[in-house]
């Protein structure tokens, strides 16, 4: 997680424009999701995956790492939609041909769709994106929210690994119903100095006049068109290859 | 249990998305008024959701060897009532799926409306059942959170059904091929949510008194109102 975040503010796309990246990675998953899979989702994970290693300089290792646990998730789950069910024989199962199309087309897309997730996650850290949200029409307060909870989310990691290392090295996770015990007090510890962090962090601010708005002064960064241009430009090349590919085949 | 990016077909994404809308809507316009009557409200509610990401972020003991997450459906909703719940739920999976890669953005909606909406109604209307046949809070807090994980858990298999549907036996075939699937892991892991919503709902009760007595803003809260 902190790799990620990390990843987010150091890469040599940091000082772009957030649109500049938000808006072709959000049309590449586009692309990625509703093109047929089998010929479009390998150029997107290729697009996608080149983009974040040689555009934004994100080391690979970082990217891999990324899409590890949701692949393990993907292929888990993919092999069983080849098999079928007969309900009306007994529970019978057997490999079904047309479950295995599915198969195959759903985890290359979503493995396609991953790459573009990974692309928004490692090259924008997540204040970047309330321009967006703004702009969107998310409601002023819970784009704020949003924005306070990501301060408090890093404290609190900081605290609870604190924490589990201090009950690990009491032998508080030796044994499973210690391990259990100690979870939910780190959990309940945890919560309780979130709530007194919150209630510090509003003495501090009323103090300096919070009337439930925060203002900040944000660094300007200009939006180039040029950029924004020839991104979705690759975008859409990237969806046309894709669909052309698609009938070429069909 | 999240599904992950790109995983769902494009309709059945955009579908989930506009059945799991109206409840998050519905949870701003809380948050809304929560904030404007109170403007500690905002901070305290920024707490309860980094507090939530880290639970669903920490590592629980398993059984089988696997470590696993809690989904902190069952506590958010004890906590905080479901309807707030469904707002701040909404933000920790977009934080879970920027910072995690747990879930993802076209599947936001799904994993919304399994984690954030059924899993906390159902939480909280055990919660509420148990204590109006008059158990203890800990059998109840136990009880909510295993019926919130494990209904959280039947809705992503049905999501997934709906998406899938078996070519032999339909969307129920399907339905039971994916729930037995996740079984194994999800049975066990629910039990230990429970068992670990317990202890923390104890431990609040013992040492956090003011704290909780703040969470007056959510009056129906079980755990409040069980002091």
């Amino acid at each position: 997680m902190m790799a990620i975040d990390r990843h987010a503010w150091t890469n040599r796309w940091r000082d772009w424009h957030p649109a500049e990246k938000l808006l072709p990675a959000f049309g590449l998953l586009w692309v990625a999701v509703v093109l047929p899979p089998l010929t479009t989702a390998p150029l997107v994970l290729i697009v996608a995956a080149s983009a974040v290693v040689w555009g934004a300089g994100v080391p690979l290792r970082a990217l891999l790492a990324f899409m590890a646990a949701p692949a393990a998730f993907l292929v888990v789950g993919a092999p069983f939609l080849a098999l079928s069910l007969d309900l009306s024989a007994g529970l019978t199962p057997r490999f079904s041909p047309q479950g295995a199309g599915v198969a195959l087309t759903s985890t290359l897309r979503a493995l396609a769709a991953l790459s573009c997730l990974a692309f928004v996650a490692l090259t924008t850290p997540v204040v970047d994106w309330a321009a967006l949200l703004r702009r969107a029409g998310v409601p002023s307060g819970v784009v704020e929210l949003i924005l306070l909870m990501y301060r408090l989310i890093f404290g609190f990691v900081e605290r609870a690994l604190a924490g589990r290392r201090a009950q690990a090295a009491r032998l508080g996770y030796s044994r499973f119903d210690r391990a259990l015990r100690s979870s939910g007090l780190l959990a309940g510890n945890l919560f309780q100095r979130g709530l007194t962090r919150a209630r510090w962090l509003e003495i501090g601010l009323a103090a300096r006049g919070y009337r439930g708005e925060l203002r900040v002064l944000r660094e300007e960064r200009p939006l180039s068109r040029a950029r924004l241009a020839v991104a979705m430009l690759g975008v859409g090349l990237t969806g046309l290859a894709g669909g052309l590919l698609a009938r070429a085949l069909s | 249990m999240h599904i992950a990016e790109g995983f769902l077909p494009p309709l059945h994404a955009a579908l989930w998305t506009a059945l799991a809308a109206p409840f998050v809507a519905a949870g701003v316009r809380r948050a809304n008024r929560l904030a404007r009557e109170k403007p500690q409200a905002k901070l305290l509610l920024a707490a309860s959701g980094a507090f939530a990401f880290l639970l669903s972020a920490l590592k629980l003991p398993s059984v089988t060897g696997s470590s696993s997450h809690a989904t902190g459906v069952g506590l958010g909703a004890l906590l905080f009532g479901p309807s707030v719940m469904a707002l701040l739920g909404a933000i920790v999976l977009g934080f879970q799926a920027l910072l995690l890669a747990h879930g993802g953005l076209t599947t936001l909606g799904a994993n919304v409306f399994a984690m954030a909406v059924v899993g906390p109604w159902v939480a909280f209307g055990v919660a509420r059942g148990a204590r109006w046949l008059g158990a203890p809070l800990a059998v109840g807090a136990f009880a909510a959170a295993l019926s919130g994980n494990l209904a959280t858990y039947l809705t992503t298999a049905g999501q997934l059904a709906l998406a899938f549907p078996d070519p032999a036996s339909g969307v129920a075939g399907s339905w039971l091929k994916f729930a037995a699937v996740f079984a194994p892991t999800q049975l066990p892991l629910a039990v230990i949510e429970g068992l670990l919503t317990v202890t923390i709902v104890n431990f609040l009760r013992e040492y956090s008194g003011d704290e909780l007595r703040a969470l007056e803003l959510w009056p129906e809260s079980p755990a409040v109102e069980a002091r």
